[in-house]
């Protein structure tokens, strides 16, 4: 299955249906650099303007004004960039925004006059009246922070000749929240560890929740952070994790970056690592892990999602280790599913209002029809 | 009794001042220290003269000082730090440790020293590197310079509430953005 046009089978909403929104391409589906182990990363700039309150202190219409000012500063900048103001769009177009990663789950939800302008292919978003004024944020497929961060800087400098930043040699950049003073800079990598994360109790006895807490550990001391992406604590539903900086002062932008990259480096060596001696030692456990999270995934017929993520991470790790055949099922149609499945997606795609349960029902659909069909 | 003040102004052994207010024979419960051009002169006022007069606008001139070095400043005693409020937006300190967000980016003038503290606390450091908007590349200690170590003085006597050390301070730094102009940390009209 490699044929791009496969992929937008998953998206039949997405060459239009009379909705206000077009979605942008789903860049996810182009594995990056790294990608066996690192799914994406993302850079964000958070940045105000000198002329206005912040976010909890808009004057009456201010926050109007803001919006239609940044709007129009966006739209000459970035004329093929699409804008679209929140209040436009329905609950669930938000939702498939939100699932996107273009805005941010407080963005979809929030009341004030806002918007969000991005690039076709999804790779650049730019959020108005988030909690700073502009929330600029740029994405990759795999590991590629040394190029997003000539993309950001790029585009933060341009922004930035159009108006007025706060900015203080002292502080640096002001923002609303103390935690993204300085250069605020928010480096996250996202990654998937299904063998430094396998549970103790679970499928096999490699791996620890030590190693996690190794590397949480390791995390802190260079001002980092390592978070379960779908999981509430430590403990990640997937074995999906997410490393981000959480310093912005007292740090340069390059040595941020350095320091998420080399982080990144370590923990996905250690778990190549792991990965081989794991399969090596467990040839059989392992099999039997991954064919049966194929059965499920193309034989049930509902799903929940928590379920279906942990069944997508075994498919990937199943690919990432040579036992599926990438003719079978390759790492795009993985990241496309993890999307496609998402409640605001099957919202979209259904056009109605769905059920829980309905929408378990059209996942396993929706998922049986990408893995039987390719 | 321009003594006593003194001496509670300065902060030595605090005695419990009673005034009568300026205006009427009530017990005066503010009292305001006014500094200009280097002479201080002190009122009191009861509550209600208090409102006539608006001192609520005189505690906005104090947050002034932190802000923007204004030379017609006037402060009010007996402000913890948790009063501060910004003259700009109205955050109150007490506001801003509730919620964790500023209200503008001169609340990080306003709430100076805690701030600063706040900052150290979240990051292990208060001091920006990066790159400033027009690409120069600032390293911590750059700023770290004498008007920033004023400012931080100028903090530490507002928080004792000796503000004849303040209104020296205050000069000191005025004096030094004279000479250097562009010394962006200690200029009061950065952004303006």
């Amino acid at each position: 299955m490699s044929g791009s046009g496969d992929q937008s089978s998953l998206f039949p909403s997405d060459s239009g249906s009379g909705d206000s929104l077009q979605l942008p391409e789903l860049w996810l589906q182009e594995p990056g650099p790294e990608s066996d182990v690192v799914i994406s990363s993302r850079m964000r700039l958070a940045r105000n303007l000198d002329d206005f309150h912040f976010k909890s202190r808009f004057q009456e219409g201010e926050c109007e004004r803001l919006e239609v000012h940044l709007s129009q500063v966006l739209h000459e900048l970035e004329p093929d960039f699409r804008y679209h103001r929140m209040h436009e769009l329905s609950p669930t177009e938000r939702k498939v925004m939100f699932e996107r990663h273009l805005i941010s789950r407080e963005h979809a939800a929030d009341e004030l006059p806002r918007g969000v302008s991005f690039s076709h292919d999804g790779t650049t978003s730019i959020m108005v009246n988030e909690e700073d004024h502009l929330r600029l944020q740029v994405f990759a497929s795999g590991l590629d922070l040394e190029r997003l961060d000539e993309v950001i800087n790029d585009l933060d400098h341009r922004i930035g000749s159009q108006v007025n930043y706060s900015f203080d040699p002292r502080f640096g950049y002001r923002t609303s929240c103390p935690t993204n003073t300085g250069t605020g800079l928010r480096v996250s990598v996202m990654l998937h560890l299904p063998t430094l994360s396998f549970r103790v109790d679970g499928r096999t006895g490699r791996g620890s929740e030590q190693d996690i807490v190794r590397m949480q550990n390791a995390a802190q001391q260079l001002g980092l952070t390592v978070r379960g992406i779908f999981g509430e604590s430590s403990r990640a539903d997937g074995e999906f994790y997410q490393i981000s900086n959480q310093v912005t002062l007292g740090r340069t932008p390059a040595e941020t970056v350095k320091g998420v990259q080399s982080l990144v480096e370590h923990v996905s060596s250690w778990e190549r690592r792991n990965r081989d001696s794991h399969f090596n030692e467990n040839r059989r456990r392992v099999e039997d892990h991954i064919w049966r999270a194929w059965a499920a995934l193309t034989h049930a017929r509902r799903m929940t999602s928590g379920e279906a993520l942990s069944h997508l991470s075994a498919l990937r790790f199943g690919v990432c280790l040579g036992i599926l055949d990438e003719d079978e099922i390759d790492l795009a149609a993985i990241q496309s599913l993890m999307v496609a499945m998402r409640p605001g997606h099957l919202q979209y795609t259904a056009d109605t209002e769905l059920t829980a349960d309905r929408r378990d029902e059209l996942r396993a659909d929706l998922i049986r029809g990408a893995l039987q069909n390719n | 009794m321009l003594e006593k003040g003194l001496v509670a102004l300065l902060g030595g052994p605090r005695e419990p001042m009673f005034h009568t207010c300026d205006r009427c024979d009530n017990q005066a419960s503010f009292h305001l220290t006014e500094i200009r051009g280097g002479e201080k002169s002190e009122r009191h006022l009861c509550e209600e003269c208090a409102k006539v007069l608006q001192v609520p606008q005189a505690n906005k001139e104090l947050q002034n000082l932190l802000k923007s070095f204004d030379p017609s400043e006037v402060s009010q005693q007996g402000q913890s730090k948790t009063a501060k409020v910004c003259p700009d937006c109205g955050m109150t300190y007490a506001e801003f440790r509730q919620n964790g967000r500023f209200g503008c980016a001169k609340d990080y003038e306003v709430f100076g020293k805690e701030v600063i503290a706040l900052l150290d606390r979240i990051h292990g450091s208060s001091l920006y590197s990066g790159k400033t908007p027009d690409g120069k590349l600032v390293i911590k200690a750059d700023v770290m310079d004498e008007a920033s170590e004023f400012r931080a003085q100028l903090a530490e006597a507002i928080e004792k509430e000796d503000y004849e050390a303040a209104a020296r301070i205050r000069d000191q730094i005025n004096q030094i953005g004279g000479r250097a102009p562009d010394d962006a940390p200690a200029s009061p009209t950065e952004g303006e």
